[in-house]
């Protein structure tokens, strides 16, 4: 997946300003930055729910130019191959936990409703919901709800997984499980993108991060030198600084 | 006073029987579907030529909710048979009271409802729309397997206020000579001279036929408001 002079303004407000940007399959990106450069733009753009005025987007054997129209049947391959998860959730709230996981691949790529049934329920027993197949997104904890969320994005078989703020909507002991379930997927070698403002999880897990501020790319690189380059960086050391996750000087890199 | 009641009860049921039900439930079913169209065509992202059709229903639905529905039933009844157009309509056109009823209740219906739909699909969240188009799914899709649904319920209430309007709206047929309930009422009070006695016990009818509607409505919002709770809000 490669990004190159991405460009997108609301109105006067440009949002995202010449982005250059490879993001590595079967690894884990994280990117971060204060509220309002951008993440979220970035991230909807590789799944098209934001549409750059201008760039080159390419993803595996796709070449999208921003510039053009771009035709339904690539805007749907490209969504075959971007799994989404919100902040929110977005379950379907009249589907059943187990109609949400199937509607994409029912319905999208028009697999056997059997099939995609079992597979279902093995994607459930994955993340530690399949006892929760018959339940509606009421019915469950924000914690469940997620995890529900990234088996729905896992049953499409995307290529990569992008996760805008996974855990920022869930209490503190919610959080832990869901984050449990990405680090297996990151195990796992399955391709995740996430934006995130949990520093600590991302050193953790992130194979590289992105730092983005105002609109452009601050840094890009691997987990080590973002925490290393903290010194030398006042923009990272101011950023890093501004979070309150003060253990992690001390946190240990796992990657 | 017993007598009176018993004696004109079963008339007026009969008329409720013969018209002012059939009136409301077809102009109902014919208005609803009306007024997904309309909603349809309104929220609809096409331009081009389309853009006429969309004005053509915004037009209706501008026509019908700025009027009143009495004077719609006399257009349609009676002044339709006047409109000329030489060459091509010499004789107007003429329905029958119960047709022009349908009619004028089914337009004037889905121009409402039409709105209602509107404001119910576009109170699903945006996520909701989101959602589905991130993992591939078309427009018509969405609509059809997310959004509806989900309006649906939303739209429940307002809906069944409107057929619950609807049914004591058909009270104004009798101004196109339907003989319906309210109009057997008054054919009655003008024999018998008991106008109190009469117009309280058709009143007394609707208000039990709309009862029975709200009882429905309850009974329909508690199925459908199962699961309806966002749990993002
Ligand atoms: N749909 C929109 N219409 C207009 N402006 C928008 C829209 N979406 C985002 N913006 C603006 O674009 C800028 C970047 O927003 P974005 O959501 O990408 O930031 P973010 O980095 O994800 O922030 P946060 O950490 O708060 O989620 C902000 O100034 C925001 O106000
Ligand atoms: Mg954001």
């Amino acid at each position: 997946m490669k990004l190159q002079g991405l460009n997108k303004s609301f109105g006067a407000n440009h949002v995202l300003q010449d982005i250059d940007l490879e993001l590595p399959e079967r690894a884990t990106t994280v990117i971060v930055g204060p509220s309002g450069s951008g993440k979220s733009t970035l991230l909807r753009s590789l799944n098209l729910l934001e549409r750059p005025e201008s760039g080159l987007y390419q993803l595996a054997d796709l070449q999208i130019d921003f510039s053009k129209k771009i035709p339904a049947k690539q805007v749907l391959d490209v969504r075959k191959k971007t799994g989404m998860v919100f902040q929110d959730y977005n379950l379907f709230p009249h589907k059943s936990v187990l109609q949400n996981v199937i509607e994409g691949p029912v319905q999208v790529l028009k697999r056997d409703k059997n099939e995609a049934t079992k597979e279902a329920y093995e994607l459930l027993a994955k993340v530690g919901l399949k006892e929760k197949a018959d339940f509606y997104p009421d019915q469950l904890s924000g914690g469940q709800a997620q995890r529900v969320a990234i088996a729905r994005s896992l049953a499409m078989h995307p290529e990569y997984i992008l996760l805008d703020e996974p855990t920022s909507a869930l209490d503190p002991e919610l959080e832990g499980e869901v984050l449990k379930v990405l680090a297996d997927l990151a195990n796992e070698k399955q391709s995740l993108i996430i934006v995130t403002h949990n520093l600590f999880f991302a050193r953790q897990i992130a194979t590289k991060i992105v730092f983005v501020e105002d609109g452009r790319i601050i840094f890009d690189g691997p987990t080590k030198d973002f925490f290393n380059e903290q010194q030398k960086n006042t923009r990272i050391h101011d950023f890093i600084s501004s979070m309150t996750f003060t253990d992690i000087d001390e946190g240990t890199v796992n990657n | 006073m017993w007598d009176i009641i018993t004696s004109s009860l079963p008339q007026i049921l009969a008329a409720g029987i013969k018209f002012t039900i059939p009136l409301a439930l077809i102009s109902f079913a014919i208005g609803l579907a009306l007024a997904l169209i309309t909603a349809l065509v309104r929220i609809s992202h096409r331009g081009g030529a389309f853009s006429i059709i969309k004005g053509i229903f915004r037009f209706y639905v501008w026509l019908f909710r700025s009027t009143p529905l009495l004077v719609q039933l006399f257009i349609v009844y009676f002044g339709l048979p006047y409109l000329r157009i030489p060459g091509v309509l010499e004789n107007g056109i003429k329905f029958s009271p119960f047709i022009a009823g349908i009619i004028t209740f089914s337009l004037n219906t889905g121009a409402y409802a039409s709105e209602t739909i509107r404001a119910s699909i576009s109170s699903v969240p945006n996520g909701q729309w989101e959602a589905a188009s991130s993992i591939g799914m078309t427009r018509g899709q969405t609509l059809r397997r997310i959004v509806l649904p989900q309006a649906f319920r939303i739209s429940v209430p307002p809906l069944a206020n409107s057929f619950i309007s609807l049914v004591k709206d058909t009270s104004l047929a009798a101004s196109i000579t339907i003989v319906e309930m309210f109009e057997v009422s008054q054919q009655i009070a003008a024999q018998n001279y008991q106008p109190l006695i009469m117009y309280t016990l058709v009143a007394v009818v609707y208000a039990v036929f709309c009862s029975i509607l709200t009882f429905g409505q309850g009974y329909l919002e508690k199925k459908t408001n199962q699961h309806l709770d966002q749990t993002e809000g």
